[in-house]
């Protein structure tokens, strides 16, 4: 079949099938039409950068298919990974509405389909479907729920090993995983992405990584991870 | 073992600043009274009508992280500091609230848990609006709806704006000893 990057491109969110499964798309029938018009559907391939940290909103950017990871840059280069996008989320979300710029930078870290909305076209819809504004809401209070998150890791744990043991816990814990004596989980990042997440170098996450394996506490196979001693990990992650 | 975190002075609150986050345009919140005037005289009376002031002492609790949320609370007058903690207590200090600012709004909306813990810094003045009014107002009221729109997308600026400065204002610090 014929498309960019190898997507399925969803055309209309009028017959998307996963719609009802994302906060934000769940609208009713009339904003959806509206929304519909104002959206413009695009394809990315993995390493494409949609928006920079600093720029001037241009509009929102609705993930579609695919991952964008979020980060953040200091002036010598060092880029601090705050979130991985889902499909779902809707990215540059705060910036186009107060018009302040971009907060963070936005990269695929796989070919992705996203929907772009401009600013303005925005604010109009918002104002115009109130339903539109209480997905808004949603979304803004789970972003916050997430930088809150974000401040206590950076904050609150001191070591590497703290923050990776608690990313390691957190990611198992999705899919079902977190009932799971043994959770398993599938690595997405490369050790120098997971280090851009904790705030750390490569060589300590492959090292941590080593360690970790070396004490039976994790065991991988490829990309994927399975968590042995999930108690022990729990104490690395809480500093006892 | 205790581990006492060393900040940049100039990322925290002390006594005589008005505002710590010496960054953008926006780096004390708009008092919430003038972001409503905009919205039509019954709907700000609406407004006045849901909200119950008391005053409360230095030091109370008005929520804590992972409570779950039942309602907003916009101080009046006097300040809140606003933390996250870690399990073993260590407490990080998110931003301080000033006068005029609505707490907890995300978490109300969201119907979920607090995400910060928020506890005054002096005696205050303190209006609560319960979730069930608000929500009801907000459906009764769809112009008031952007402006929390508004205003959250600025509490996550603040957010954002922490999470930046503790995530690059850091040197790498010393690796703690390995657990043995």
């Amino acid at each position: 079949m014929l498309s960019p990057y190898g997507l399925d491109i969803i055309e209309s969110c009028l017959t998307c099938k996963t719609r009802s499964e994302h906060l934000f798309c769940d609208l009713p029938a009339a904003a959806l039409q509206t929304f519909e018009g104002i959206k413009y559907a695009t394809a990315y391939p993995k390493g494409a950068v949609l928006f920079v940290e600093g720029q001037a909103p241009r509009g929102i950017f609705v993930l579609c298919k695919g991952r964008v990871k979020m980060s953040i840059c200091a002036t010598d280069g060092k880029t601090l990974i705050v979130k991985i996008a889902e499909p779902g989320e809707v990215l540059g979300l705060s910036a186009t509405v107060s018009g302040k710029p971009y907060e963070l930078t936005a990269e695929t870290v796989d070919p992705c389909q996203v929907n772009f909305v401009k600013r303005e076209d925005f604010l109009r819809f918002l104002k115009e479907h109130s339903d539109a504004c209480f997905k808004v809401a949603e979304q803004l209070s789970e972003k916050y729920n997430n930088a809150c998150h974000e401040v206590r890791a950076l904050g609150l744990s001191h070591s590497a090993g703290e923050k990776l043991a608690r990313l390691l816990l957190e990611w198992s814990s999705k899919n079902g995983e977190a009932i799971k004596q043994e959770p398993r989980l599938k690595l997405a990042l490369t050790h120098e992405e997971i280090a851009q997440m904790i705030g750390t170098s490569r060589e300590t996450v492959t090292r941590l990584f080593a360690d970790l394996k070396k004490k039976q506490i994790i065991q991988t196979k490829g990309s994927t991870l399975l968590i042995r001693n999930k108690s022990a990990l729990k104490l690395i992650a809480a500093n006892n | 073992m205790t581990a006492i975190t060393v900040f940049q002075p100039m990322m925290l609150y002390s006594e005589g600043m008005e505002s710590a986050v010496p960054r953008g345009p926006l780096s004390y919140v708009e008092r919430p009274e003038r972001l409503f005037s905009e919205l039509s005289p019954d709907t700000l009376q609406a407004f006045n009508a849901i909200k119950s002031v008391s005053s409360c002492a230095r030091g109370t609790v008005l929520f804590h992280e992972g409570q779950p949320a039942r309602g907003i609370f916009i101080l009046c007058e006097g300040r809140a500091r606003l933390c996250v903690c870690s399990e073993s207590g260590k407490r990080m200090i998110l931003r301080v609230a000033g006068p005029g600012e609505i707490l907890g709004l995300s978490a109300v909306l969201a119907g979920s848990h607090h995400e910060i813990t928020a506890e005054l810094l002096e005696n205050a003045q303190v209006a609560v609006i319960k979730r069930k009014d608000l929500l009801q107002f907000l459906h009764e009221h769809r112009e008031a709806c952007l402006q929390v729109v508004n205003l959250l997308s600025q509490d996550l600026h603040v957010a954002y704006d922490r999470v930046r400065s503790l995530g690059l204002a850091r040197t790498r610090r010393p690796r703690a000893p390995r657990p043995q």
